[in-house]
């Protein structure tokens, strides 16, 4: 009996050594998790599409090491239950890599279960908790709120020297987070905070707080939330005569700010990442050129090319190491330095925060279009 | 002294608003004993149907005061339809049935409307346009007070004054009164009582819908599950101000109003709502039939 078990295993061991020599005929297998249905269906549907447009560019040359690249996507509908559930799938598909999530609540749910598993992950989520962990094989391919907070700040007080700063925050873990972040820095700074609360995100009637902030005359007011309420914020603050600047974050960039702001949302003002037609390089003019080629549309905001870009960081590092062991790869990875990305110069942190802040300061125009009044900071 | 009176306008436009809500409410209440918890809905969907009336037939017109006068009517009428379908579907049959067979009836219509909202219009918040109304800001000693906040005040009074005028002084208001007193006897003396229901849930959801179209003219942006935010502050409301009694709505809408403001303004904004109900519950503890409560009359 014992004979026949060996047999077996010894058997088992050829199939498996075979596997292995055949590798080099097989496809390189990425995943990515994102949201292609729900609340942030677009943003997911626009990285999914992305990346298959890559895929298809790299294949179309003959793909990396002479095999072709397989992409299997994972609808995480932008909920942390959902994207613990995408995480284990993808594992299952024997992927090397997770392009995603959009969120980053969906990145740190399913964080964990990639670094058990060694496969690489590279997002465009901006907590600062996702690289707290110190996970080996997680990437950040956007810029961490802490890098927002350091702009903003510096910004503030040494570009236009506000005297009188009013921060509102809601209270979600990225407003709160991006809100105390930029608190703190500026107290670095020694800037001179007049007003700090928060808001109910939802609740629509925010005249009382605006009344608050009135009575301690501010030079600025800003919010480090999402679009809806700062459109009431802007829009209420004006009818109340509030005569201060107003700045939006980054979730504040939407369409819908406009809407709500109405005819206040001109001479507003916008912090985020660049956008994506105003981005100065040749490879982003030339990657949204076949994105609207391919899909007859612009990608849907500048999250899109940051997760294009840590996908490009991986097939770059499979190409020059030779391998897809993904401790490899990392290493590689980390060792990157001004890697030219659609979004600007890519470079890791050992903890795999990207290094250095692309922020730039936008001016809503009166047709609703942003103007850019203070350029990338690197 | 400024900052005291811009809260004291900010309470009074967004009170307003929860007065007319409560009113809807607290006349419902008045006349079957019931809580109608699917009027903030009715609330939310004449927000949406009045966005739908202006982007189909108002869009070009340049005449924006006649302009909203139409969409209030037609938006008020469509809701009025919709309060008497709800009354007769969802409320009516269960008229013998224990009270709460209705109460959990009027939850299920409250879902039924949002999810209906959502079908129709989306998950998405949707805008009303920034130029229906003239966005004139008038500045009193240092108190902002802007057109739509003047409009919104001004109407809701004169609704409200009208309302208690037609209650107190009609021979319509007298038999509603003797309705919501005594059913049985009301018809032996030959009150048309259903009659006087459906002219109830009419007048009332009228009223939230004019309540629901401030809200978007005011704030502007929408959402399909709003409804329930302003039915539960309306409900608050009307139970401050002793609920089934009409005054009693205007007052407890009003005061609520003030009340938010001035939390959120001299404590916290995060707090505000806890303040309300723990104010809610004083009062129920304090004096249970509200502040204008002596007025209800007692079925024996």
């Amino acid at each position: 009996m014992n004979k026949v078990f060996r047999l077996f295993f010894a058997l088992l061991f050829c199939l498996a050594l075979s596997g292995t020599q055949a590798d080099a005929s097989e496809t390189i297998k990425i995943g990515v998790q994102a949201p292609t249905t729900g609340q942030y269906a677009n943003e997911g549907q626009g990285i999914d599409q992305g990346v298959r447009l890559i895929a298809e560019q790299v294949n179309a040359k003959g793909g990396i090491l002479g095999r072709q690249i397989e992409i299997f996507t994972c609808d995480d509908e932008g909920t942390a239950m959902k994207a613990a559930i995408c995480a284990k799938d993808l594992v299952n598909k024997d992927v090397i890599a997770v392009i995603g999530s959009y969120t980053s609540t969906c990145a740190e749910a399913a964080q964990a279960t990639y670094y058990r598993e060694g496969i690489l992950q590279t997002t465009d989520g901006t907590s600062d908790a996702l690289t707290e962990h110190g996970y080996w094989t997680f990437f950040r391919n956007s810029f961490p709120n802490s890098a927002e907070a350091t702009y903003t700040a510096n910004y503030f007080i040494n570009v236009k020297k506000y005297k009188k700063i009013a921060i509102v925050s809601d209270f979600s873990s990225y407003s709160t987070g991006l809100g105390d972040s930029v608190i703190g820095e500026i107290k670095k700074l020694g800037g001179n905070i007049v007003y700090q609360g928060k808001i109910k995100a939802g609740e629509q009637n925010y005249t009382p707080v605006l009344t608050n902030i009135k009575s301690t005359h501010p030079d600025v007011i800003y919010f480090s939330g999402y679009y809806n309420e700062a459109g009431l914020l802007r829009s209420q603050q004006m009818q109340l005569g509030v005569m201060a600047d107003f700045y939006g974050s980054n979730a504040c960039d939407n369409p819908d700010y406009i809407k709500l702001a109405g005819k206040y949302a001109e001479g507003s003002y916008l912090i985020n990442v660049p956008s994506p037609e105003l981005l100065p390089y040749d490879l982003a003019i030339n990657f949204l050129k076949d994105y609207k080629a391919k899909y007859k549309m612009d990608p849907p905001s500048i999250w899109t090319l940051l997760n294009i870009d840590g996908m490009r960081a991986i097939l770059h590092a499979i190409e020059e190491t030779g391998t897809t062991d993904t401790k490899k790869l990392a290493e590689y990875l980390h060792t990157l330095k001004d890697y030219p990305g659609i979004t600007g110069p890519i470079e890791w942190a050992p903890d795999g925060n990207r290094v250095g802040s692309a922020h730039q300061t936008y001016e809503y125009q009166a047709d609703g279009s942003k103007k850019v009044i203070y350029p990338i900071v690197k | 002294m400024d900052i005291f009176f811009q809260q004291l306008v900010n309470g009074l436009t967004i009170g307003s608003i929860f007065a007319l809500v409560a009113l809807g409410y607290t006349m419902v209440y008045g006349i079957m004993k019931l809580i109608n918890f699917a009027h903030g809905d009715l609330v939310a969907m004449a927000s949406f149907v009045g966005l739908t009336v202006y982007d189909q037939f108002l869009g070009k017109t340049t005449n924006s005061i006649l302009a909203v006068i139409i969409i209030f009517a037609v938006t008020g009428t469509i809701i009025a339809m919709a309060g008497i379908v709800l009354e007769r579907v969802a409320y009516r049959p269960l008229r013998k049935a224990p009270r709460l067979s209705a109460v959990v009836s009027a939850l299920g219509a409250s879902l039924v409307i949002q999810n209906g909202i959502m079908l129709i219009w989306g998950p998405r918040m949707r805008f009303f346009p920034a130029d229906i109304l003239p966005a004139i800001t008038w500045n009193i000693g240092g108190v902002y007070i802007s057109f739509i906040q003047v409009v919104i005040l001004v109407i809701s009074l004169l609704i409200m004054v009208g309302l208690i005028f037609f209650i107190d002084k009609t021979r319509v208001g007298a038999a509603i009164r003797a309705t919501s007193i005594d059913h049985d006897a009301s018809r032996l003396m030959g009150i048309d009582v259903n009659g006087i229901i459906t002219l109830i849930f009419v007048i009332g959801t009228f009223l939230g819908a004019v309540g629901g179209l401030f809200i978007g003219l005011y704030y502007r942006g929408i959402n399909f599950n709003m409804g329930w935010n302003y039915g539960l502050y309306a409900f608050v409301a009307a139970i401050i101000g002793g609920i089934g009694n009409i005054p009693g709505a205007m007052v407890g809408g009003m005061l609520l109003g003030i009340f938010k403001a001035f939390i959120a303004g001299y404590v916290s904004s995060t707090w505000a709502d806890a303040f309300t109900f723990t104010l809610l519950i004083a009062i129920l503890v304090v004096k249970p039939t509200g502040i204008m409560g002596e007025r209800v009359a007692e079925k024996v």
